[in-house]
């Protein structure tokens, strides 16, 4: 087990292959609780801006990471495109922080899927988001 | 590592997400400066277009950069972004945005943004930002 693995929930399984999602990761998959599709992430000294705070980019790139995988999930596509993400900032992150995406799915059609996250750590609240995913490819 | 895109300087970062994911560039005057950076293998997805992350991060970068200007490096923070993903883009595009000011009040900064590959609008963004230590 790796440190990163100790910081996180047990059974975190590391989602991030290349491209972005690996340079501005790691992004772990948790499992679940019922209809909540969890991830997460180690605040690491790289994902920081310059007040001290988690910068907000990073934040949104976790949501987006959590809602397509979870998008992708429940679809069954190999494919979706976000289409819209909306992302209230609420508290901020700090370094070392293990933050968790509780994500719901709010309706699912043919083509595509309505989604929301809580970005939490512990009791604090970082950032709640709603986005809109396409089902690119079944 | 990217070339200077013509007409562009390099915009001094200090925030350490943005430098590793950096760098960008601008061109302009204070107020009115117009931002972008070049999509390398590091901001791509596993389908080879641009990773939204990178842009959602790059967008608040830019509007960040454009808040300096408004409130002149007063401390401020992202409240809230609204984004739309219009298109793809994809590897060694050069994305521009010249973020625009709607509305400022003693405490609050209204932005929005149309970001752009040549002619294309392939990303748009709302959002607020709220200047530290003002009611």
């Amino acid at each position: 087990m790796t440190d990163t693995q100790i910081a996180l929930p047990p059974g975190a399984e590391n989602i991030s292959r290349g491209g972005f999602n690996l340079y501005a990761g790691p992004f772990w998959r948790l499992p679940g609780e019922g209809a909540t599709h969890l991830y997460g992430l180690l605040v690491e000294p790289k994902h920081m801006n310059s007040s001290g705070s988690l910068h907000g980019g990073v934040l949104m790139t976790f949501a987006d990471i959590a809602m397509s995988q979870t998008s992708r999930a429940v679809s069954g596509a190999k494919t979706c495109s976000t289409v819209s993400l909306t992302c209230d900032f609420t508290g901020p992150g700090k370094l070392g922080d293990v933050i968790i995406a509780r994500v719901r799915v709010t309706r699912e059609t043919r083509t595509m899927v309505f989604l929301s996250a809580e970005l939490v750590c512990g009791e604090r609240t970082l950032g709640v988001v709603t986005g809109l995913w396409k089902i690119l490819e079944q | 590592m990217t070339t200077l895109p013509a007409g562009f300087t390099r915009t001094e970062l200090i925030d350490p997400f943005e430098i590793h994911v950096g760098p960008v560039f601008e061109r302009g005057v204070k107020g009115a400066r117009r931002f972008a950076f070049v999509i390398d293998e590091r901001h791509i997805n596993m389908r080879g277009v641009i990773h939204g992350g990178m842009l959602m991060t790059f967008a608040d970068a830019a509007l960040g950069q454009a808040a300096w200007d408004v409130c002149d490096h007063a401390s401020c923070v992202t409240m809230t972004m609204h984004m739309q993903f219009l298109a793809p883009a994809k590897l060694g595009d050069l994305v521009e945005v010249a973020p625009v000011l709607t509305r400022r009040t003693r405490a609050l900064m209204f932005f929005r943004g149309d970001f752009t590959v040549g002619d294309e609008t392939i990303f748009s963004v709302a959002s607020v930002w709220k200047i530290l230590g003002q009611d």
